[in-house]
């Protein structure tokens, strides 16, 4: 009898309701997006790192693991020590540089003939391999979004490019040019901001790893799994911090007009309320339907919420193809959690103020 | 035998703002059960607020109240609430229906508050009693006046409370339906030995009760 007369008052207000259920679902949809764009940028970050098909990387001393930051090139020729490590199979050097040309984006110097012995090489999906100084090599997914083709002139770093070949994602970067070029733009020449190793077998990685660290110990030496392990938002104390605050916002937008419509609603059905006393209904049962309604609200919002949010995924990825939104059951699940004890904070003083009505004062109010 | 109710310097005391306002100057009255009593009197003479006190809608500021052999000095909120649940119906002048719901569950969410669940046979007497069968799937706004209050007299007696309040309860409607609102009372009363108190203005109304109570600035005068 309680759920009919929830159902029966949710659909009887129906603009309250449906801010309210809107509130809730922009409050999922937005701890979602936030969790999911933040996990999905890291990821494939990582996972474009580990395509590379290298064991091991080595960056200078004090050097990021976000590989965008550093920006601390060493010589080129501690490629030739590493080479010469028991169990090294291939070295390359890469240097990293930064474009704000339409918008931010890494430019990996790379070095064609190393590049292809540490991970076999690119799958071309159009054109070829670099082969002069001013050629560049784009990822699909940076070409789709940038409607970019075999041929067509790109300036990256103040720098008039020639697109030789489109590659399939998922190596290194979206953006390549030559390791010459890219130092000489950078003017860091036989520089090199990071080496990727290949081990004859995975099995020798450890073993690799500490002769590395013994030839050259201020040196930061990684497992290409060390560092996938480190691409987690939980290692970006910034990051961590910025997706945390919007995570509180929106829960306090949800709290907020929760909080709100229950407040006008307890208003708005005094009356109401004085006849359920006058009929008997103790303090518990006043605040069980009151919660109880907030709790439906809420319900509808979250699957609301849930149903926009893989909607908006699909609008952001065919908006930004190179944007990953990575969804997770857990952090839907903890969205709802989150939600729902907004709401039930946020409809607790209603109901509570609900409860304490007087009923004579409450039959008489008009 | 015991009264069902029994009230002796029975006083209330309002306070509006800094001012203290007496509803109750003293009331002492005894009803035995199965009784019909109007009470009658001028506005403002403190008979919906007896209505109230013997309901357990609001405490007692001073003297003794029994009712159904619960001493309402002693009780407070949650016990008056709990007792009000049993033992008390009430009929409004306004009929007082949650207006989201049908006659049907109307009715119905009184048992449900009650805690006893939905009882379909005693449900169907009382809507053939009440004459309301074809009236269940409605919402009030789609009923009539006398519609209304036969509903909302169904949901005061539908959990059987041994003492029905009745606040004006053909104070909304026009003659004919009263009419029939004062029968339904006679009737519940007269084959059911239902307990009733009810408030009225109009001299109609109070005759079809056994016995007439007034009252004049918070006390009894007569009855």
């Amino acid at each position: 009898m309680v759920n009919k007369m929830i159902a029966e008052n949710v659909l009887h207000r129906p603009v309250r309701s449906t801010v309210s259920i809107l509130a809730v679902a922009i409050e999922v949809a937005m701890v979602m997006l936030v969790v999911g764009m933040t996990s999905g940028m890291l990821n494939e970050t990582a996972r474009r790192v580990e395509g590379v098909g290298a064991d091991i990387m080595v960056q200078p001393p004090n050097a990021s693991f976000m590989l965008g930051l550093s920006s601390a090139p060493v010589p080129v020729k501690v490629g030739d020590r590493l080479a010469q490590v028991p169990h090294v199979l291939a070295v390359t050097p890469v240097l990293i540089q930064s474009s704000l040309t339409n918008g931010i984006a890494l430019i990996w110097g790379i070095d064609m003939a190393s590049w292809d012995r540490v991970g076999g090489g690119f799958v071309y999906h159009a054109g070829g391999p670099m082969t002069g100084p001013d050629d560049a090599l784009v990822d699909d997914w940076y070409a789709r979004a940038n409607h970019v083709k075999v041929g067509q002139t790109l300036t990256l770093l103040s720098h008039e490019f020639r697109v030789s070949g489109i590659v399939e994602h998922g190596k290194g970067s979206r953006l390549f040019i030559p390791l010459s070029t890219a130092q000489d733009l950078a003017g860091a020449h036989d520089k090199a901001s990071i080496f990727f190793v290949r081990c004859t077998e995975p099995a020798y990685t450890s073993d690799t790893l500490d002769a590395i660290h013994h030839l050259i110990p201020a040196y930061q030496v990684l497992s290409i799994k060390e560092y996938m392990s480190l691409m987690t938002s939980n290692n970006l104390p910034a990051l961590q911090a910025f997706v945390t605050a919007l995570i509180g916002v929106a829960v306090t937008i949800g709290f907020l007009v929760i909080f709100l419509s229950m407040y006008t609603t307890i208003t708005e059905r005094t009356r109401e309320i004085g006849i359920l006393k006058s009929l008997g209904a103790s303090k518990t049962y006043i605040i069980g339907v009151v919660l109880r309604e907030a709790g439906a609200l809420c319900a509808v919002g979250i699957i609301v919420g849930c149903v926009g949010t893989v909607l908006a995924r699909r609008l952001i990825e065919a908006s930004f193809p190179t944007l990953a939104v990575e969804l997770t059951l857990g952090w839907g699940f903890r969205a709802a959690i989150l939600a729902l004890v907004g709401t039930l904070i946020g409809a607790s003083y209603p109901a509570l103020r609900a409860a304490q009505l007087d009923p004579v004062d409450a039959l008489a109010y008009e | 035998m015991e009264p069902i109710i029994a009230t002796e310097d029975l006083r209330k005391v309002y306070r509006l703002g800094k001012v203290d306002v007496p509803a109750l100057r003293g009331v002492d009255l005894v009803v035995q059960e199965g009784e019909f009593i109007a009470v009658v009197g001028p506005s403002g003479c403190g008979k919906s607020t007896l209505l109230h006190v013997l309901g357990g809608l609001t405490a007692p500021s001073s003297g003794h109240v029994l009712v159904d052999g619960n001493d309402f000095m002693t009780m407070n909120d949650a016990d008056r609430t709990r007792f009000r649940r049993h033992t008390i119906g009430f009929v409004f002048q306004r009929f007082n229906l949650l207006p989201t719901l049908t006659a049907r569950d109307n009715i119905a969410i009184a048992q449900d508050i009650q805690g006893n669940g939905f009882n379909p046979h005693h449900f169907q007497a009382v809507v053939e009693l009440l004459g309301i069968e074809g009236k269940l799937k409605h919402r009030p706004y789609a009923m009539s006046g006398g519609e209304q209050q036969r509903v909302a007299i169904a949901r005061a007696v539908i959990c059987e409370p041994k003492i029905l309040l009745a606040d004006e309860p053909t104070g909304n409607l026009d003659t004919e339906n009263s009419q029939i609102a004062l029968n339904m009372l006679r009737t519940l009363n007269r084959s059911f030995r239902q307990t009733i108190l009810m408030i009225t203005h109009n001299p109609e109304a109070a005759a079809v009760a056994d016995r007439i109570i007034r009252m004049r600035d918070g006390r009894i005068v007569s009855g």
